[in-house]
């Protein structure tokens, strides 16, 4: 009995370590992916690849989004040709301030808030993060904060197309048995109203 | 329809958020806007100020940095970037300034252009 109890448990873990590894694939993939996109305003992104954040945080909490996040951002650099130079920084200070504030928002806020707000949280987060190693490292002048109100807007609309695409995402992998058998994460209340 | 099934996506407190972001965003949008034109282009160089001209003078400025020449124009009381050597051209499609404290940034090429109104702030001073 004990040892059928344990293998369920290591079956459990070997499935996370291989979705998290497909996870921070796909994130790479939509990091490079996004790169590539011709972007009409500067630094305007989408931030496609926090889609795969969520959908760690709803699955296996909340140190697995900062694995995958940290992880997908120092290998999509590695990739894209830019570690350690001052996109890498603005991209780093970014996802580290996603990160932080979905942290925030999924421990205080966690009876009430959807991934949608989760992934509002994040964009802004990462907006923060970048003009706040922006202003003091890369540019260094306290007038680029100037640029917040549109950032802000900007953050507003994508981490709201970023959430619904999340939570598709999720709603859609729940249906596979090799995730019903996750333990209700971040961010799923939609279900109940 | 359609719609509709996006909405329930979205609890109650994603809605708060959603609203209190959106505020944020208009107040701080506000706050800005409201500035008063300026008076003086400044311009840097890395640290340095390299160029200093009243917003009314009609002129066009070639700054060298490490990647080569940026051009930028004064017209009509306002600054913008005409031509510049680094890969993604940021600093031009970032367009013309001219309220107090606006700023153009050439991070490439370490050019920034900044609008100053009547009075010099002292940590622009001490730099």
């Amino acid at each position: 009995m004990i040892s059928s109890v344990d293998k369920q448990e290591t079956l459990e873990q070997t499935r996370q370590r291989v979705f998290m590894a497909l996870f921070i694939a796909l994130a790479v993939g939509l990091h490079t992916f996004e790169a590539l996109l011709p972007n009409p305003l500067p630094w305007f992104r989408i931030g496609l690849a926090n889609i795969l954040a969520l959908t760690a945080l709803s699955f296996y909490g909340l140190r697995a989004m900062w694995v995958l996040s940290l992880s997908r951002i120092f290998i999509g650099s590695l990739l894209i040709g830019n570690l350690f130079g001052p996109g890498f920084l603005l991209s780093f200070f970014g996802g580290a301030g996603a990160c932080l504030l979905m942290s925030v928002g999924a421990l205080l806020l966690n009876r009430g808030i959807g991934l949608v707000g989760l992934s509002i949280l994040g964009a802004v987060g990462h907006i923060c993060g970048q003009l706040l190693i922006a202003s003091l490292v890369v540019v260094q002048h306290q007038s680029i904060w100037l640029l917040l109100p549109v950032f802000l807007l900007f953050a507003l609309i994508s981490g709201i197309i970023n959430g619904l695409a999340a939570d598709f995402l999720v709603d859609y992998l729940l249906q596979h048995p090799a995730f019903s058998a996750c333990r209700k994460g971040f961010g799923r209340h939609h279900v109940e109203g | 329809m359609a719609l509709s099934s996006l909405w329930v996506r979205i609890t109650r407190t994603d809605r708060w958020i959603i609203a209190f972001i959106f505020l944020a965003a208009v107040a701080s949008l506000w706050l800005t806007i409201g500035r008063p034109a300026g008076q003086n282009v400044v311009i840097f160089e890395g640290d340095k100020i390299v160029f200093t001209a009243p917003l009314s003078q009609q002129r066009s400025i070639v700054l060298h940095g490490p990647l080569g020449e940026t051009q930028v124009e004064i017209s009509a009381g306002k600054v913008r970037v005409t031509s510049s050597p680094c890969p993604r051209k940021i600093c031009v499609s970032m367009g013309e300034i001219h309220r107090s404290g606006d700023l153009l940034a050439c991070v490439p090429n370490l050019v920034v252009v900044r609008i100053e109104g009547e009075e010099r702030s002292y940590d622009l001073l001490s730099r």
